[in-house]
């Protein structure tokens, strides 16, 4: 920088400025000259200038002015004063202006270039601290940037954190872990955390996570309850902070509220422990029945014989069944994505499901009407799905019917939407088990119902089906007249038009 | 079910035989009758209380789930808290095994008698006659 340093040299002496010119100039600077103070300014705001050689005493602008101008534009600039009263005063005064040095004149190119040498010296130990200064705010300044950056991570985070230190004091939280420790108290870095939690289970885990026993790597997990201001479950994880020699620094603890998932869990138990009495009590029925056979301890009338056997034969058939409707439960499960619907013509579905039915109603004498008209809106809807939901309706108006009875299906359309009816003349269904038919393995138990075969789950899964397609599905029963079941699904606009 | 007469004219031991379902009362009835027990069928807990005060069954063989899982708790307390019902030997069948034998005496606390047990469902029938002929022997003995 020595080399191609800038100097500006203001003086209105001729002889002054062409000799500093010259000397300076040999030594390899770039030199500009000016005759005053206002010259010389205005050169300062068109060039970088390392150094200013500035007389004190010019017309138009003496020096100090010019410097007091010269350090509100760049402070950095070093200002040498050349002047012909070399006495301690002025040379205090200019350096009140900022003056670096002076130059007493007369003066020699050795102590010109001595003066500027030294001045550029201290030029470049400016530069170069302002430089390292810059460095480190913009150091500090990222130091700030990520602290804010894991700052708005923690907060947002869905999961609870807390973070305490080995004498138990709080130190970080998120307003997750908050929410969900129901923390209402004054949250403080430093509080004791005893006085925070009110989980006395959550301080007991933390507390044995802090046991000088527990080892190097220790990382705990438990399930805690939680009852106020409503009961939920959280999964909390402890894991100990330690230093590099494994001492202890605190604890850190992640909260995730797994009440829905408990939920979902408990829904799912409790099905299976449906299905597997479900399973168990045919399962009873048919092996009872074989043994008593066997043994012959239920007699050795042939006719009391077949008829344990035809019964047997009919459990394994419910048995069969309940298996495919649970396989039809866990498809439905998995089709709560991938649904696949088109459009379809439900008059050729439903004259399907009762020709598959028909021989079975007809063997209990029951006769079949249809009243279908020839166009009907399509409906968006699964193929499988509809045969499933209009053959198990059409069975329990068959299974549910008396003899010489009748079924009725019928269909029209009207507000958008596609009705359907399947009436029966059936035994009907008494008003206090109206509501819970659709449950799960619900069933009706009077002397009408007890040798129908069925697995409580046809209407559950009807239901479903409705359902998952944003239609609905009624019921209207009386008992000894009969059941109808009425099921409107949405045609679509376009659909709707076409028709009309 | 009942035929008129035979009540009086024979020793028969009458069982009443509640359960929700059907194959097993039709089953254990032709099992019993055949063993030459007369028997009479109740299909809900409810049914079986009734027929406890009108039919006077010298031995109840009871289903422990019915309507809900624990129906047949309900309906024993309700035999053992009348006093004129609270000797009549009860046989429980439970379908669920080991583990509700063990809810079955403390729900029953206090009210199991000597003349009463409880067995796993289903029953090989030539052990649901052994069952009755002793829990009747019990009775005898009382």
């Amino acid at each position: 920088m020595a080399e191609k340093a800038n100097i500006l040299v203001v003086d209105d002496e001729r002889g002054i400025r062409e000799g500093c010119r010259r000397i300076l100039a040999s030594e390899g600077f770039t030199v500009d000259v000016a005759e005053n103070g206002a010259e010389g300014f205005n050169l300062v705001g068109s060039k970088p200038y390392d150094l200013i050689l500035v007389d004190l005493m010019m017309p138009v602008m003496g020096g100090l002015d010019m410097m007091d101008k010269v350090r509100e534009y760049d402070p950095e600039i070093i200002i040498i004063v050349i002047t012909g009263f070399a006495t301690i005063e002025t040379a205090v005064d200019a350096m009140k202006h900022g003056a670096y040095d002076y130059l007493p004149k007369p003066f020699t190119p050795d102590q010109v270039l001595a003066v500027v040498n030294r001045g550029l010296e201290k030029r470049l130990l400016s530069l170069k601290a302002r430089k390292l200064m810059e460095e480190r705010d913009q150091h500090l300044l990222e130091v700030a940037r990520e602290e804010s950056k894991s700052h708005t991570i923690v907060n947002s985070m869905a999961d609870g954190i807390l973070v305490m230190n080995k004498v138990h004091q709080l130190v970080l939280w998120n307003p997750a872990a908050v929410k969900m420790l129901n923390l209402n108290g004054k949250l403080e870095a430093g509080k004791d955390i005893g006085e925070i939690i009110h989980e006395k289970s959550l301080v007991a885990l933390i507390d044995r996570a802090l046991l000088p026993d527990s080892s190097q790597y220790t990382a705990i997990s438990e399930e805690i309850e939680i009852k106020e201001p409503e009961p939920k479950t959280l999964m909390i994880n402890v894991s100990v902070i330690r230093d590099k020699h494994g001492l202890e620094l605190g604890v850190v603890s992640t909260l995730r509220d797994i009440t829905s998932m408990k939920e979902l869990d408990q829904v799912k138990s409790q099905f299976i422990s449906m299905v597997t009495h479900e399973l168990r009590a045919p399962l009873s029925a048919v092996e009872s029945y074989l043994s008593a056979y066997l043994s012959g301890a239920a007699g050795t009338d042939p006719r009391t014989n077949r008829q344990m056997l035809e019964r047997a034969k009919a459990r394994t058939h419910s048995l069969l069944d309940l298996v495919n409707d649970l396989l039809q439960f866990s498809r439905m499960e998995n089709k709560r994505v991938e649904r696949k619907k088109e459009l379809l013509d439900v008059t050729g579905i439903l004259t399907g499901s009762v020709e598959l039915l028909k021989n079975r109603g007809e063997a209990n004498e029951i006769s079949f009407e249809t009243n279908l008209p020839e166009k009907l809106p399509l409906v968006e809807a699964d193929r499988v799905e509809l045969e499933v939901l209009f053959t198990d309706l059409i069975s329990n108006a068959i299974n549910y019917n008396v003899k010489n009875g009748k079924v009725t299906i019928s269909a029209d359309s009207a507000d958008h939407s596609l009705n359907i009816r399947i009436a029966d003349t059936g035994i009907g269904i008494a008003q206090e088990h109206l509501s819970r038919i659709f449950d799960e393995f619900y069933r009706v138990n009077s002397p009408e119902t007890r040798y129908v075969t069925g697995t409580g789950l046809g209407l559950s899964i009807v239901k479903r089906i409705v359902e998952s397609h944003y239609g609905r599905i009624d019921v209207a029963s009386e008992v000894g007249k009969g059941t109808t079941f009425t099921i409107k699904l949405p045609v679509k606009k376009e659909q709707q038009r076409a028709s009309e | 079910m009942k035929r008129q007469g035979e009540e009086t004219m024979s020793k028969k031991a009458k069982i009443l035989l509640v359960d929700n379902d059907i194959d097993f009362i039709d089953l254990n009835k032709a099992v019993l009758e055949n063993n030459g027990f007369e028997v009479v069928a109740a299909y809900s807990g409810a049914e079986g209380i009734d027929r406890i005060r009108s039919e006077q069954p010298d031995l109840i063989v009871l289903d422990l789930m019915m309507e809900k899982h624990d129906s047949g708790f309900t309906v024993a307390k309700t035999i053992k808290a009348d006093p004129a019902n609270k000797n009549i030997p009860i046989l429980m069948l439970t379908a669920v095994g080991s583990e509700t034998g063990t809810e079955f005496s403390q729900q029953l606390d206090g009210y199991w008698m000597k003349t009463d047990d409880y067995a796993s469902k289903p029953l090989a029938p030539e052990d649901l006659i052994k069952k009755v002929n002793e829990l009747l022997a019990r009775k005898a003995q009382e």
